[in-house]
């Protein structure tokens, strides 16, 4: 009876160790890629065909994917960071890379493209540029955006104010902004005190930006934190004025989404945001609107402000030992023009020459009036600026909002006083 | 005031002395009107916004921001139902519900159950280190969950448990605290009289838990188990962490994936499936809320 | 720790049974106990220790003793300006909701007809809970043409824009929380439940009137679970998250005003990942709230009727 036993409970160990070894065997053509992404409804359906797709192509292949919103993507990122269970796709974002990067959780991608896994034949190097730290590329660019002010036509019209110039500055805003708001509606729908505005001044007057290249000071001077208290005092004459919503009205409406803002409901004339917005906006508010995407104005005699940005990124985590499966994914994303067909640049204007030509018959008037700006703002050559240094967020965040912006435009710190608190806490915050 | 009033006015029968002077107000059915006429008006009050949401929820993509104030849209849509229904890629809401009622119905049963049994254990049973457990166990709740997640993770990480119910279910095995202490307050509500007759009849301490506390305890573990439910129905946190493909996903987690901020957003699609994912909770509620109504005074008590 | 907290008021154990005792009582407890070693005592002893480290999720861990209690305490404005909005939010909240919860459960509790309809109406607020939503919806109603605004109106009161206002802000948050008071009302109910009817029939021969019974039977007899719902909401109070997550997206804005505690922790441990100082936020908190509980404990004792002491 016992031998028997014995005999049973060895067989049995040696099928539970031949199991797995097996199952990995027959399995060893299947590759099981993970793919994390945040987005809305529209780009998790795009995105998911996109990958039947490649999974219909590529029968060896299966992506596992994990949809989000913007916050639980991030959460969800952190944890599995920590954890050292992170996708092997992931997208990322033009704020954040550059903190992935010096933390080593992302793989570079040059070797990929060297060996032609990655096509980038078509795809411009200022298209790629956005997406390299230190010398390397670890984020591959989804999408072309620029800063941009969409503007209702239509409002325009009615108000009896003429398009502006195409290098128009703060100034001339100022003066139409005034005249919108005699005709009833407001020039800007509450975007204006974004960080962007304090980064891309530095851009416009100075030639620099607010971080310096090296991520570890602000990249301007004492003399030049001029340019930031004259913004900030012009947002406080237009919300006097009632030409732009004070930052009061913009809270309580804050993080509604693009179907309620006030572009679209025709509150305001002007919004500022992202090249690739346009669509959202135009498709919630109807085909018979018109709306055109113009550049954010510039420091009176200054530089264009305006350049091409990564709307966002892939990027393959450092733990990945399906790398080169990943990175032929994000080849097909990139260059197939059937899938992007289906993706429809909705992540920004694809990158890929050959793609935009093959999609630029399908364009509707809302794509077509995004190519053609980027098409404006890529005359320009700016040099795209460094992705943010790792403290970014700590300063967006912790000080730039709560300390200095907010407390400003409500009227309870003098923007001197406001850019001064911005310098300190910055500067303390960037040499950490 | 007037709560206590009518509260007594049904528990008791009708004495003189205890009633208002107010000569109208002695007539019952008076009574009963303008009870029935501030309740309704407040309750009406309190779903006011439900009422709303369920109305956006049949308004088409074009009246939802237009006509928003409106309760009742102009054009009754049932669209954003069947387009919500549809999930994302080839996962319906089908799924989201398979797995949300594995995860709600599993852990009430799990939680519930075990709760019960731990608020026994701490509530009539004189074990040496009882005060310091029941310490320990509120401490647990005064810890937020927000720095517990990493640890949490890699630990469940280790065990290979990502991406199955295994993290979401095994910890409700021992119940929650929350529950174990409300389980505790009403059993040290029950008199001790009926655990000593018992005690003489030859029942244990297991006996008495089963034949005298349990029957007694129906209001807190219904109670118990309407919340459990619906806690565990709108949490989405746990589902984010640990259930990574879509065909896992809960309700309230795939709920949250749909919005962005800067994208467009289908947003009747998304009223439609948050009114719907409201039913279960609420029907969990209303079949159970019956038993609230016999409590434990009308039932009677037997030694 | 845990002998501070808890008085329970014990009888001395029967020595003959003390051993048996031990042995009943830690199988009841068991299923608990087990989980908790197994699941639970890792990660509150590992975040206990990371308070004590500059542990960023993505870059590692240094030990760096006190200092990011220091920093809480000496040089960060913001996390002040959580304590603020925070204590706020609980002594306003918290009774709120409490004495709506404890209104409202007395008010359905009879067996009038049509109250089962009227328990599920009060009680639906709370089953809508966090979801995204709320959020629209809860805007909607305090937004410049929404309902607050039109009933405050009524009384010829400008409008006010709710959610941006420093001083208003904080109260839509409040009033969503005292709206959602479904579960300490059903708390009640069901203790409400469990006061034996002979006690009020006994009450009335005796000549009380409604607000004797009140103040002799229900409000004594219903202690125990004032006393429980008193305790949760308390904690709950102090860990509200989710109202505050939906609503301002976690921002805390305007002015930091609806900045809550647990709301900034999380900030600080997923949005700029300083998980050793979110660590060591979380155990300050967990301190304060475990010795605010612990003076209700104690006081406890004075105000708390137990059935089961009774007739002993």
């Amino acid at each position: 009876m016992k031998s028997k036993r014995a005999l049973l409970i060895t067989l049995l160990i040696l099928v539970a160790m031949v199991l797995p070894s097996a199952a990995v065997f027959s399995q060893d053509e299947t590759v099981e890629l993970r793919m994390a992404w945040w987005g809305s409804q529209t780009r998790h359906d795009k995105t998911i065909a996109v990958i039947e797709l490649y999974e219909t192509l590529n029968p060896n292949v299966d992506i596992v994917y994990e949809p989000s919103g913007w916050d639980d993507h991030w959460t969800k990122l952190a944890t599995q960071a920590a954890g050292g269970d992170l996708p092997d796709i992931i997208q990322h974002d033009y704020q954040r890379i550059r903190e992935w990067v010096a933390n080593d959780l992302l793989l570079p991608l040059d070797e990929f493209i060297e060996s032609g896994v990655i096509d980038t034949t078509n795809i411009a190097d200022a298209s790629l540029a956005g997406g390299i730290v230190d010398g390397k590329l670890y984020g591959f660019n989804l999408g072309n955006n620029s800063e941009t002010f969409v503007i209702d036509v239509d409002a325009l019209e009615a108000a009896g104010v003429e398009l502006p110039p195409v290098d128009w500055t703060w100034a001339d805003f100022e003066e139409m902004a005034l005249k919108l708001a005699a005709s009833g509606v407001y020039a800007a729908g509450g975007n204006l005190h974004f960080s962007e505005h304090w980064k891309g001044l530095y851009i416009s007057c100075c030639d620099s930006y607010a971080y310096n290249a090296e991520g570890n000071g602000l990249g301007y001077t004492e003399e030049e934190d001029q340019y930031f208290v004259d913004y900030l005092n012009m947002l406080l004459r237009l919300q006097d004025a009632g030409a732009i919503p004070t930052l009061e009205e913009t809270t309580a409406n804050a993080n509604t989404s693009v179907e309620d803002s006030y572009i679209v409901t025709g509150q305001a004339a002007i919004e500022y945001g992202w090249s690739n917005m346009i669509v959202a906006i135009w498709t919630a508010a109807g085909e018979d609107r018109n709306f055109i995407e113009w550049t954010v104005p510039r420091v009176v005699d200054g530089l264009p402000r305006n350049y091409i940005k990564p709307s966002m990124f892939f990027a393959i985590s450092k733990d990945s030992d399906k790398a080169e499966e990943a990175a032929k994914f994000i080849d097909f994303f990139t260059n197939s023009i059937e899938a992007n067909e289906i993706l429809f640049a909705e992540r920004g204007v694809p990158v890929s020459s050959a793609v935009r030509e093959a999609l630029s018959s399908q364009l509707g008037p809302a794509q077509q009036e995004m190519f053609d700006f980027l098409g404006v703002v890529e005359g320009y050559n700016s040099p795209i600026r460094p992705p943010d240094p790792a403290a970014h967020a700590d300063i967006n965040s912790n000080v730039y909002l709560p300390q200095v912006v907010e407390p400003i435009l409500y009227g309870m710190m003098s923007p001197e006083e406001g850019v001064k608190i911005l310098r300190d806490e910055a500067e303390l915050l960037l040499s950490q | 005031m007037m709560n206590t009033e009518n509260h007594s006015a049904q528990t008791i029968p009708y004495r003189e002395s205890s009633q208002p002077r107010v000569p109208w107000l002695q007539r019952k059915w008076m009574r009963t009107i303008l009870y029935h006429g501030f309740v309704a008006l407040t309750a009406i009050a309190m779903i006011y916004p439900i009422l709303w949401l369920f109305g956006s929820s049949l308004k088409g993509s074009d009246e939802i921001w237009t006509n928003q104030a409106a309760l009742i849209p102009d054009d009754i849509k049932f669209d954003n139902y069947s387009n919500g229904w549809k999930g994302f890629g080839s996962i319906t809401f089908t799924t989201f519900y398979k797995n949300s009622f594995i995860y709600a119905g599993v852990g009430t049963l799990l939680t519930v159950s075990a709760s019960a049994v731990v608020a026994y254990g701490f509530a009539r049973v004189k074990f040496t280190g009882r005060q310091f457990w029941f310490g320990v166990m509120l401490l647990t709740l005064m810890l937020p969950i927000q720095v517990q997640i990493i640890p949490q993770y890699i630990m469940f990480n280790k065990l290979d448990w990502i991406n199955t119910f295994y993290p979401l279910l095994l910890p409700r095995l021992g119940g929650q605290a929350f529950f174990i202490f409300m389980i505790v307050q009403f059993i040290r509500g029950i008199p001790n009289e009926l655990d000593e007759a018992a005690l003489i009849d030859g029942c244990g301490k297991i006996g008495i838990f089963f034949r005298i506390i349990l029957p007694q305890l129906k209001p807190a573990i219904i109670t118990a188990a309407i919340f459990s439910f619906y806690w565990t129905w709108e949490d989405f946190l746990t589902p984010l962490l640990y259930l990574n493909s879509p065909d896992l996903y809960t309700v309230s987690l795939a709920l949250r994936t749909y919005s962005d901020p800067s994208g467009q957003t289908d947003w009747g699609a998304i009223f439609a499936m948050s009114s719907l994912s409201l039913v279960p909770v609420f029907v969990i509620f209303v079949v159970f809320q019956r038993y609230l109504v016999e409590g434990i005074a009308t039932t009677g008590l037997k030694g | 720790m845990g002998d501070a907290i808890i008085k329970f008021p014990t009888r001395q154990p029967k020595k003959s049974r003390f051993g048996r005792n031990n042995i009943v009582g830690y199988l009841f407890i068991s299923p608990w106990l087990i989980a908790f070693i197994l699941f639970g005592l890792i990660p509150m002893v590992v975040s206990f220790g990371l308070a004590f480290t500059n542990y960023h999720i993505l870059r590692g861990w240094d030990f760096i003793g006190l200092d990011n209690f220091h920093r809480m305490f000496y040089e960060d404005r913001r996390y002040w300006n959580s304590v603020r909005a925070t204590v706020k939010y609980v002594i306003i909240a918290v009774p709120l909701r409490l004495v709506f919860a404890l209104a409202v459960a007395m008010l359905l509790n009879t067996k009038r007809r049509g109250v089962a309809f009227y328990r599920a109406a009060f009680y639906a607020p709370s089953v809508v809970g966090g979801s995204i939503a709320v959020a629209v919806m809860w805007r909607e109603i305090f937004a410049r043409e929404g309902l607050v605004n039109y009933l405050i109106g009524q009384f010829g009161q400008e409008s006010i824009w709710w959610l941006g206002h420093p001083d208003y802000a904080i109260w839509t948050l409040i009033l969503l929380a005292a709206w959602q008071f479904g579960s300490p009302m059903l708390i009640f109910l069901a203790g409400l439940k469990q006061i034996p009817g002979q006690l009020y029939e006994s009450a009335s021969i005796d000549g009380a009137n409604g607000i004797q019974k009140f103040f002799r039977i229900t409000f004594p007899l219903l202690t125990p679970v004032v006393f429980f719902n008193l305790v949760m909401q308390l904690i709950a109070g102090f860990m509200t998250f989710t109202q505050a997550f939906i609503i301002t997206n976690g921002s805390g804005r305007p002015l930091d005003t609806t900045l809550f505690y647990a709301l900034y922790l999380y900030k600080r441990g997923f949005e700029t990942y300083e998980m050793g100082y979110a660590s060591a936020m979380a155990w300050v908190m967990l301190v304060v709230v475990a010795l605010l509980t612990a003076i209700v404990f104690a006081t406890s004792a004075r105000w708390v009727y137990y059935e089961s002491q009774e007739g002993k």
